[in-house]
């Protein structure tokens, strides 16, 4: 007998059940996700883009954040970034529309991350208000380690796309075939792993900035 | 897996004994145990979320065939290709098979308490395969060629100035100055060109989706994604307990895992890999394997350990055990260690070298109180000892020990005049409020606190209180 029919055949006998029937297995699953406000925390404040900031600028999460009424104002946005931490104006671009169609004069840029790249900006799909999470979708304007590789990672969310909970964005995503990645992205890279204590930039970026374009109802 | 040269008794021993140990562990659990406080204060849900993610585990392990075959299904859709392994070594002989086909020379691996498991560090260092573990505390343990002491913080055993030593040894560029971000710097350059030049890379799983066919893997350092990329072939190694229906249900455990872990609400990093690189990616591996591990789970369906296979590893169960606490998790002898480990020790080990771990409870019940599956921890230690029991495997000085103990404590005029010559003997040694120095008590009080008795006993008093009346 194969393993797989030996671990099934153990599954089965352990249990003790004959038939299942999937629909009712589907009803008892979906019953579980009733309620959702019981079992999550609720949100840090009223507004959906107030809630994200304070969530992605508490201790926690311990990033920076900033809003532009416009994406055309992101170039100077990480010009004033990078002028802060004295850095070159030379920065890895997310190779995605949104980024690529502004105006970068000033700047150099280039589209491969380098291993020891310094700056990387990028575009996050949905930014969540529970968590001051950003996500990801690896595809062809999306490579996965553009959001690892870099010291500095500057991203850009649209505020109507901020969702209020991670659930909002397991809903907004259900019954569609899932990337190879999907990187729910908090804060920057950390490790506790000596004594406890909390280090950032531990293999990913040490410093993540986030920048929210317009309002919840503009379309910008 | 690892063969314990030493009994536990003596391995504790020699860890009570290390006062260096005692300092890496309160330094690491002391600071897990009053984040995850915060984190409750902050999250008044906690119980409910709770008792719903009991219910979660509960319904995938009660449909735990549909749910593999769901899982199994959906993963073959998405381009994986899935392995199944009854045992750890079957387990292990797959991931070395698969490396061999992939010409693999270095392997990246992610933290995975499954891997340890199943003794894969071991069956790769055997196959000749270079391992690089990129977790920077399994990091530590690999330079240190010791073995995991935590699941969460598997190098909580070496405090700071230990690292700093390894770091300075071994790297090709240590850092100069003492402070922990200068050595988390020098460990980032360390492992820069590995990440990006390995063959194969391997990881576990902290959740299956069976809808998705995806796996779901939670760090804080980003070394999950920096490892799994760059490489050809991705090896993911997950246990069969692992399985929920869906991201929605991931969603619910994680929030319930982390804060129980780290006291964090979320890891920095929570992704999900579905299948290999799709049709335009930029990156990712073209292969994408899935074990699914056996080893033991479904006899512990068979035999009424169920409730076991809600753990979701977040190691919150040591962070507040006192027996942990004293003695760090290599005296445990297995991948698991604390209350977790005593419980699982003997389901992977047999209960004849493991029968040990189930006594060093003190039964409080801590466990379980801040267990977030609300597993019955001290229930499942006291079913063990009642097995170990049963099976005659209890030596005969505790037999004939807790036989007197019977002979005496049913005889109640006996019991008082024995408890009352111990008592008065206590107080000869009592100092300060704590009994020191007692013959035949030292091995106790050396490194626990025995109080001295009441100035009058209950029987005393009780006797006074009758004659009152």
């Amino acid at each position: 007998m194969s393993a797989r029919e030996t671990i099934l055949d153990a599954v089965r006998s352990g249990l003790g059940n004959t038939a299942v029937d999937p629909a009712a297995v589907r009803r008892d699953a979906d019953a579980l996700l009733q309620d959702l406000p019981s079992i999550r925390p609720a949100l840090l404040a009223d507004g959906l883009v107030d809630a994200f900031i304070a969530r992605v600028t508490s201790p926690k999460v311990a990033a920076t954040a900033e809003r532009i009424a416009s994406a055309s104002e992101l170039p100077a946005a990480v010009g004033r970034y990078l002028e802060a931490f004295g850095l070159p104006a030379v920065v890895a671009l997310q190779p995605a529309a949104p980024l690529q169609d502004l105006d970068w004069s000033g700047f150099e840029l280039h589209d491969k991350v380098a291993p020891d790249e310094m700056i990387a900006i990028g575009v996050a799909r949905w930014g969540i208000a529970e968590t001051g999470s950003l996500v990801f979708h690896s595809g062809a304007d999306t490579p996965i380690l553009a959001n690892f590789l870099p010291l500095h990672h500057l991203v850009m969310v649209r505020a109507d796309t901020i969702l209020p909970f991670l659930d909002d964005y397991a809903a907004a995503t259900a019954g569609q075939r899932p990337p190879r990645n999907v990187n729910i992205v908090t804060g920057a890279s950390g490790t506790t792993d000596i004594e406890g204590s909390l280090v950032l930039g531990a293999h990913g970026p040490r410093f993540l900035h986030v920048v929210i374009v317009g309002t919840p109802d503009s379309s910008e | 897996m690892q063969e314990a040269t030493l009994s536990f008794k003596a391995r504790a021993k020699e860890a009570l004994a290390d006062p260096t140990l005692k300092i890496a562990i309160d330094r690491t659990t002391g600071t897990a145990e009053r984040k995850r406080a915060v984190a409750m204060t902050q999250f008044p849900q906690f119980e409910a979320a709770r008792e719903r993610g009991k219910r979660i585990k509960d319904h995938v392990i009660a449909n735990l065939d549909h749910y593999l075959l769901e899982f199994e299904r959906n993963a073959i859709a998405s381009g994986a290709k899935v392995h199944w392994a009854r045992t750890a070594e079957e387990a292990s002989q797959i991931v070395v098979r698969l490396c061999k086909e992939a010409g693999a020379k270095r392997v990246t691996r992610v933290k995975s308490m499954l891997g340890e498991e199943i003794g894969l560090p071991h069956a790769l260092d055997e196959a000749g395969i270079e391992r690089v573990e990129t977790d920077l505390a399994e990091h530590i343990v690999q330079l240190g060629g010791d073995r995991p002491s935590h699941i969460v913080w598997p190098s909580m055993h070496r405090t700071r100035e230990q690292v700093s030593e390894m770091f300075k040894r071994l790297h090709r560029a240590p850092h100069q100055e003492e402070t922990i971000e200068a050595m988390v710097d020098s460990a980032r350059r360390e492992l820069r060109d590995k990440f990006l030049t390995a063959d194969v890379s391997i990881s576990g799983a902290n959740f299956l989706l069976a809808d998705t066919g995806a796996t779901c893997t939670v760090t804080n350092e980003g070394n999950a994604e920096l490892t799994t990329t760059p490489p050809r072939v991705h090896i993911v190694t997950a246990g069969i307990e692992k399985l929920v229906p869906s991201m929605g249900h991931a969603i619910a455990m994680l929030r319930l895992l982390v804060r129980s872990a780290t006291g964090a609400d979320v890891t920095q990093y929570t992704t999900f890999h579905c299948g290999p690189k799709q049709t335009g990616d930029r990156d990712g591996p073209e292969e994408f394997h899935i074990v699914l591990v056996d080893n033991g789970r479904t006899r512990m369906l068979r035999e009424g350990m169920k409730d076991m296979l809600r753990c979701i590893r977040c190691g919150a169960c040591m962070n507040h055990c006192v027996v942990f606490r004293q003695l760090g998790g290599h005296v445990y002898g297995g991948t698991y260690p604390g209350p977790m480990g005593a419980v699982l020790t003997p389901v992977f080990d047999g209960l004849e070298s493991s029968r040990d771990l189930p006594h060093a409870c003190t039964m409080n019940g801590k466990c379980q109180e801040v267990c977030p599956v609300a597993i019955p921890l001290p229930t499942l230690l006291r079913g063990w000892r009642d097995r170990s029991w049963r099976e005659g495997l209890e030596p005969a000085t505790v037999r004939f020990g807790l036989g007197i103990h019977t002979f005496v404590a049913s005889r109640p005029r006996l019991y008082r005049l024995g408890t009352a010559i111990a008592i008065r003997v206590m107080r000869l040694f009592s100092r300060g409020g704590l009994v020191k120095g007692m013959p035949g008590l030292g091995a106790w009080t050396a490194y626990r606190e025995f109080p001295a008795p009441a100035k009058r006993t209950f029987m005393e008093m009780y006797k006074d209180q009758e004659k009152g009346q």
